[in-house]
């Protein structure tokens, strides 16, 4: 038998004779791994998972037409908007607005495409439904007290399209808007429509867009923007994009820190446990010695356990882990997570690294005392 | 004896036992930080979220929130009513007053400008205004709490302020306006020269506005002890069904939801208040901030209970492991003791003891060591100290003595089945 065959030998059958122990001391590292993969996929993952839930704040990025011009031409609207990453957009609203008449009373009419609005602007609190068909409109909750309209209710309303002659169009209440913001002293219509009333204008007044993106993202977005489609101004919603960068700053300092305590209080468990482990094997370590063995072979037989613990250890962590951070990502923001292919390797480390060490300790110490006096049971 | 024999396992077997009391310390601060944190996390987090401003809108009865209509806006209703000055201390007496954060009543006015025909939108404001309240206690608040995300050039207004106003970003460079500069107003056939303070860059309409100290505008305005409305920035609990149905109509609730709604800080039950202390005023929750906060304070609770689980799992696992580990390595004791005659039941005991003296040591150290680590999570994250929840004091005992047994009997179990001669023979 060649030396490299007893050596793994005596590491093969040290695991298996020993099952039950040596269980227990790859559930301490598959558990320590685990953790630290999961925690560790969760908090990168956090600014793309929050991100998506701070988007229920709206339009954070918003196109008005240059100083000097009067509206955005609905061309170059669309050069500006296919300079977002299409992967990151939540909703883009373009509106157009016009001052109409109900009951000779004068009240704003705002078209654009209500899918997107509804995906840009989630917090709008819509009692009745969106509209589906032609001819029905949201009005805001303060239109419909003025004129007292319900959803389902039809009222006319009457203006100047953009040929100058007066039209009188009959619509249909599918729901009214609660906001406590300006919105609701808007009459909401789908730009067909809009159209229809108002006459084609080939322009839009803003164009509201809510982008999954941190603020540098979206300042650079803007620069391009300003570069290559002169005539349209992007401007960031400040009030949203700098609260979000406040908040999410703290959120994963907050999963940083406790990931940190978490994986420092777990490290210190799995190596406890695999010192209990090893430190129950100081007699084996005295017939070794007093059979003649030199202290480098024992070390290096317990770090090739080690090392095979460390592996099995890591590798069960690597897949709990994941499935225990796609399990948060589900759960709380019903969305799964990347996988992080660097943290394999990372986990895989530190798992074989704590085993290594934690099993070194007791090792040492049964290797530094004659074997007389470990065998002697003292 | 039994007490001498227990005795002995803890002090002969020093280093063992301050191990297992070690982890157990680990485990019992790890719950204990993440169970305080967790807990304080939503209060910790809606406090964050303040950052986005006013989530209240309070102005007067039958008034419009639409004041810019092209065109409409004279005559139209929107701007003969007004709320009374005087009557802001109020907010700070309603039953969720602890909740209300900041407020700042605003007035606004249209003005003109030398050499231009457009109106420009005047708002008088308090910025950190001192305001004695009724209870006797005094409050600074006002727009520089609310209005975080601005970024300002010079500096900020002080309410006592006579001739200084800050300036939108945009209106000061149509104007070719810089801090320091004159800038003359008019309202009507009254003129004032104000001095540019500062210029703010806030990313909304709110750049094309000048904002002075609310006594300016009221002179400006000949209307004092007025205001046009006042945003208010509350601490809310997120919306439920009982508070939607509530802020359908408040009277149409049963008495005792009535009583449970009213009594539960609801963004809908905060406005009814302020509308009850307010005269003639309506309160109306800004949905764009009420409604995320909401979300998001949920998604972050729920996200740190799975995290606490997580790691309670973990420090459970952890403990129950080396408990485990070191049961079984005193076969060879628990053989000899069986030897001498021992029966199943008193070993049992014995060994019960002795883990579960070392777990009550582990589990008190870890306490106050896991309330050190929540202290330090929430003075770095959050600039401000974790409340300490007294019900994690039980819940971290259940878990240390459930944990301990957890880890101790399928081992006592397991050494209680072995047959002592075999045992020490050493096989």
């Amino acid at each position: 038998m060649t030396k490299r065959s007893m050596y793994f030998k005596m590491i093969a059958s040290s695991l298996i004779r020993r099952r039950s122990r040596m269980f227990v001391a790859l559930l301490a590292v598959a558990v320590g791994a685990t953790i630290l993969s999961g925690l560790v996929t969760i908090y990168y993952d956090i600014p793309r998972q929050m991100g998506q839930e701070f988007r229920s704040y709206g339009a954070n990025f918003i196109l008005v037409p240059a100083s000097g011009e009067e509206a955005l031409s609905e061309t170059s609207a669309e050069a500006a908007v296919s300079l977002i990453p299409s992967d990151e957009v939540v909703g883009i609203a373009p509106y157009r607005y016009e001052t109409v008449k109900i009951n000779e009373q004068p009240f704003m009419a705002a078209g654009t495409e209500l899918e997107e609005a509804r995906k840009a602007s989630p917090y709008w609190f819509v009692s009745g439904d969106w509209p589906e068909t032609d001819g029905s409109v949201l009005i805001g909750q303060e239109v419909a007290d003025t004129i007292r309209l319900l959803p389902g209710n039809t009222f006319t309303m009457t203006g100047t399209d953009g040929n100058g002659e007066s039209f009188s169009r009959e619509f249909r209440v599918s729901g009214v808007v609660q906001t406590g913001g300006t919105e609701e002293a808007f009459i909401f219509m789908s730009m067909a429509d809009f159209v229809a009333a108002m006459g084609e204008s080939g322009a839009y007044d803003v164009v509201e867009c809510s982008i999954s993106a941190p603020q540098t993202e979206l300042e650079d977005i803007a620069a391009s923007v300003t570069e290559r489609v002169p005539d349209v101004a992007p401007r960031l919603v400040t009030r949203v994009t700098r609260s979000e960068g406040t908040v999410l700053t703290k959120l994963q300092a907050l999963v940083f820190l406790v990931t940190a305590v978490v994986l420092l209080l777990t490290m210190i468990c799995v190596a406890t446990t695999m010192m209990a482990v090893v430190a129950e094997r100081r007699k084996e370590i005295g017939l070794k010695k007093a059979l003649g063995a030199p202290n480098r072979n024992i070390i290096l037989e317990f770090m090739g356990e080690g090392l095979l613990l460390g592996c099995l250890g890591g590798v069960l962590g690597v897949i709990l882990g994941f499935g225990f951070a796609q399990l948060i990502g589900v759960n709380v923001f019903s969305r799964s997570v990347h996988f992080q292919a660097a943290l394999a390797p990372v986990t895989l480390i530190a798992s074989v690294l704590i085993t290594g060490l934690a099993c070194m300790i007791p090792v040492r110490s049964a290797t530094d005392v004659d074997p007389a006096i470990v065998l002697r049971g003292e | 004896m039994f007490w001498r024999l227990v005795n002995g396992a803890l002090f002969r077997q020093k280093g063992k036992m301050l191990m297992i009391a070690f982890t157990i310390a680990l485990g019992a601060s790890l719950a204990t930080a993440m169970l305080n944190v967790m807990l304080d996390v939503g209060d910790k987090v809606n406090r964050e979220l303040k950052t986005y401003g006013a989530n209240i809108n309070v102005i007067p009865k039958e008034a419009s929130l639409l004041d810019d209509l092209y065109g409409v806006d004279e005559g139209s209703g929107v701007s003969d009513r007004y709320l009374q000055e005087s009557e802001m201390g109020r907010l700070k007496t309603i039953f969720w007053a602890f909740n209300i954060v900041d407020f700042a009543p605003y007035l606004d006015a249209k003005i003109r400008m030398p050499e231009s025909e457009d109106a420009i939108r005047l708002v008088g404001t308090w910025f950190a205004n001192r305001l004695e309240l009724p209870t006797g206690e005094s409050l600074d608040t006002g727009i520089r709490n609310m209005k975080s995300w601005w970024t300002v050039d010079g500096e900020w207004l002080s309410d006592g302020d006579t001739d200084a106003a800050m300036v939108g970003r945009l209106l000061a460079d149509r104007a070719g306006l810089s801090v320091g500069d004159r800038l003359s107003v008019s309202l009507g056939d009254k003129e004032r020269n104000l001095t540019v303070k500062g210029i703010f860059d806030a990313g909304s309409e709110e750049d094309e506005r000048v904002y002075v100290p609310l006594p300016i505008a009221q002179e400006m305005a000949g209307r004092a002890g007025l205001v046009t409305g006042v945003e208010v920035s509350a601490l809310t609990t997120p919306d439920n069904e009982l508070s939607r149905r509530a802020a359908q109509n408040p009277n149409s609730l049963s008495v005792k939801d009535w009583e449970t709604w009213y009594c539960t800080a609801y963004v809908s039950a905060i406005c009814y208040q302020i509308e009850e202390v307010l005269t003639d005023s309506v309160a109306k929750p800004i949905r764009q901030v009420a409604e995320s906060e909401g979300a998001i304070l949920e998604k972050t609770q729920l996200l740190m209970l799975l995290i606490t689980v997580l790691s309670l799992a973990g420090a459970a696992l952890g403990i129950s492991n080396l408990v485990t580990a070191s049961v079984m390595e005193r076969s060879r004791e628990i053989g000899l003791l069986k030897a001498l005659g021992a029966n199943n039941a008193p070993i049992s005991w014995l060994v019960l003891t002795e883990i579960l003296i070392t777990g009550v040591i582990g589990g008190v150290i870890g306490y106050f060591v896991g309330l050190g680590f929540a202290q330090i999570i929430g003075q770095t994250v959050f600039d401000a100290a974790i409340n300490i929840k007294p019900m994690v004091i039980p819940l971290v005992a259940i878990l240390v003595f459930l944990v301990t047994l957890a880890g101790s009997i399928p081992s006592i179990r397991l050494l209680l089945s072995l047959r002592p001669a075999e045992v020490l023979h050493g096989r």
